[in-house]
């Protein structure tokens, strides 16, 4: 049976399924929600205004039996954030649940009239249009508890109370095996455009779902006997590797180390109390305190490599689930805490009022540079959330991310790229992540490009990996390598194993083959991924983005960072030059 | 005249400094004692050695050794990761590498997961 496209209309609250037109047919994912946002959101809409859409999107192979680690849901729409396009993907029960529905996409556009909140309960029978009024006002934890209560078992996606004041930092839940509201499609504010559209809470029900088509079933066994033996052969990815001990917070001892880690909103790359916010450090405390705590957890269903924890209090009980890289350098050395149990704290917050944790860190780093309070103050900082919960002014600035804030507390050290501020790698110190956070599409983010090996992405011999030269080329591949990860429904971590093992490479790309029944090898990687980014770049184009926006903050040319003392150096034709393929050379 | 030099050990090297996960302590050597005798009075063996820092500056990978011995003065840093450890593919691109790393890679290719 043919997927479909399944649009809800909150205006006049219908619901209809449609076929997937020609158009749309090669994409899933990012891929699928970019290709829907370019076609029908008008790119100079407001981003909380009628025009806007919510698109959700299941990966290529999502859903499928067996694919390794590929539970992703893409979220797409104009971003209030950014005020570009926007592409966030998250893990949890929602992806596997939207695929054996046999959905492609889930639309959800218009506006309530009465500005009144809706549950959407999506099964196989359609879309049944529930009150949401017991549920407004309340967190994610309880939302998703008391769902549960009426729909067991089911993917819970939502917002919380961010995303109902539709802060421009709200993003959108998705429940975890245990019904947690730890994954989130964070980035970009999301949650806002969710909330724009008068939609607290979906359930999906996969019941009696017509589940996901395999084309050619021998294609897609062999091409997943490649990837899940590359994931299991990586010494990030493999059992009780880095990410399997350690999970994502692996990594914050080794930028540490590599004077990379940035550090009091950007003002330093090491962090002296680093190794207490670690990845090892969590797992000494889930091993000492033993009850609920644990690593090796999995967000969804099928994942083998299992990357994150359920951070325990003194008694053992769960705290959040769970402190990821991102979140433990945001909440902890970015605003200058070492002590786990208050970032674990602040991760719940985040997960409860629904706020993406690396805005949310680098907007109390901002605060704290601003004097509403020191650097360090765990306590305070604790506090800040509980302001935005209760939605008081000083709350709904804080919401709105690192630049409202900024601007309220008059600080210059901005570190965001087209509205959206950095993750955990300081492109001064580590310049290969630099050219990615002022190019892509989305605003600055890590996950838009993986710099790794390049022989396998086809960019061999014709660079110097240790020289500056060639570093646009590099971030455009692995920038088409993401757009195509995000778009097979396949997490992220595959991309270390795929671009480090060859066979890894084209077990993804046959697997999305096997599935979909398209013709595609190891070499359309690439292709189809600038497909994506192509179309991403000229919806932003026709958003009003123009070169001067694919440019660092400021301060990243005038000061310099210690220990190594650099400056950002690399230069704006480098930067023009990574999407100029886009016009075939010629300026926009 | 002995030099204290600062220590981090990540991973299961941390038992040479008496840490489950990680293990931070100060090393006493000889003045002109270089990285190799701080792995030596460590009692880290090279197969178990991955990648390794000095001040920051990533002076060694798993898989392949440089032989450079860099010269370690009073108050230094060292941060050593266990083998099976992940470093930041993905971010190495442009990170400051020491003069013996730089030869080596250039001999043995980019930096990679695996050597073998």
């Amino acid at each position: 049976m043919a997927k479909k496209i399944l649009r809800i209309n909150m205006t006049t609250l219908k619901a209809a399924y449609e076929a997937v037109p020609e158009k749309w047919s090669r994409w899933a994912g990012r891929g699928l929600t970019s290709a829907i946002v370019c076609d029908e959101v008008d790119p100079m809409c407001h981003p909380l205004g009628p025009n806007n859409k919510v698109v959700i999107a299941p990966g290529w192979v999502t859903g499928s039996p067996a694919a390794p680690s590929s539970g992703r849901t893409s979220f797409g729409g104009k971003s209030p954030l950014t005020g570009g396009i926007k592409e966030s993907n998250a893990g949890g029960l929602s992806g596997q649940m939207i695929a054996k529905l046999g959905l492609a996409a889930i639309i959800v556009e218009g506006t309530p009239l009465k500005g009144e909140w809706y549950t959407l309960v999506v099964s196989k029978d359609g879309v049944k249009f529930e009150s949401a009024a017991d549920l407004v006002g309340k967190g994610m934890y309880e939302v998703d508890e008391l769902l549960w209560k009426k729909y067991p078992k089911t993917a819970v996606i939502g917002i919380g109370q961010a995303g109902e004041m539709k802060l421009s930092n709200a993003g959108i839940s998705v429940n975890d095996p245990e019904n947690k509201p730890g994954r989130y499609a964070g980035r970009g504010g999301m949650g806002a455009v969710m909330g724009a559209r008068g939609v607290k809470a979906m359930v999906i029900v996969d019941t009696g779902g017509p589940g996901v088509e395999i084309a050619n079933q021998d294609l897609f066994k062999q091409g997943r006997k490649k990837l899940t033996e590359s994931i299991q052969e990586h010494g990030l990815t493999k059992k009780a590797g880095g990410l399997n001990a350690f999970g994502t917070a692996v990594l914050v001892n080794i930028l540490n180390e590599a004077g990379g880690l940035p550090t009091r909103n950007f003002s330093a790359g090491q962090f002296e109390g680093a190794a207490k916010i670690s990845g090892e450090a969590i797992a000494e405390v889930c091993e000492k305190r033993g009850g609920e705590g644990m690593m090796g957890h999995g967000c969804h269903p099928g994942c083998i490599i299992k990357c994150s924890n359920i951070y325990p209090n003194e008694s053992g009980e769960a705290i959040v689930s769970c402190i990821e890289y991102e979140t433990t350098w945001a909440m902890g050395a970015n605003c200058g805490i070492d002590e786990l149990d208050y970032i674990a704290k602040m991760t719940r917050e985040c997960n409860d009022i629904g706020l993406d944790t690396i805005e949310a860190g680098n907007t109390v780093a901002i605060a704290m540079e601003g004097g509403l309070l020191p650097f360090g103050d765990a306590e305070g900082a604790f506090k800040t959330f509980d302001e935005i919960r209760r939605g008081t002014p000083l709350g709904r600035i804080l919401g709105q991310g690192v630049e409202a804030t900024a601007k309220a507390f008059g600080v210059s050290r901005v570190p965001t790229v087209k509205g959206q501020s950095m993750p955990a790698y300081e492109p001064r110190a580590v310049k290969g992540i630099g050219v990615t956070y002022a190019t892509t599409p989305m605003g600055a983010d890590h996950t838009a490009g993986y710099t790794i090996a390049p022989e396998i992405a086809g960019v061999s011999g014709k660079l110097d990996p240790l020289s500056d030269e060639g570093k646009a080329e590099l971030s455009l591949t692995f920038q088409a390598a993401t757009a195509f990860i995000d778009s097979s429904g396949y997490c992220l971590f595959i991309a270390f194993p795929i671009l480090d093992i060859a066979k890894g490479w084209e077990g993804m790309a046959e697997s999305v083959a096997g599935v979909t029944g398209l013709n595609i090898t190891g070499a359309d990687v690439i292709p189809l991924g600038k497909e994506i980014l192509k179309m991403e770049r000229l919806f932003n184009e026709k958003a009003g983005f123009t070169a001067e926006d694919d440019r660092p903050p400021e301060f990243m040319r005038n000061e310099s960072l210690p220990p190594h003392n650099v400056k950002w150096s690399i230069t704006d034709d480098q930067l023009d030059s990574v999407f100029a393929w886009v016009h075939n050379g010629q300026k926009a | 005249m002995m030099i204290k030099i600062n220590v981090s050990l990540y991973g299961s090297l941390s038992r040479f400094g008496g840490g489950r996960h990680v293990a931070q302590l100060d090393i006493e050597l000889e003045q002109g004692a270089g990285k190799a005798e701080l792995l030596r009075q460590l009692g880290i063996p090279e197969n178990e050695r991955g990648y390794l820092f000095i001040n920051a500056m990533l002076c060694e990978v798993p898989g392949i050794s440089t032989g450079a011995n860099e010269l370690l003065k009073d108050g230094d840093h060292v941060g050593i990761f266990s083998v099976d450890r992940l470093f930041p593919f993905q971010y190495r691109d442009g990170l400051p590498i020491s003069d013996g790393l730089r030869k080596t890679l250039k001999e043995n290719g980019a930096m990679h997961h695996s050597y073998k």
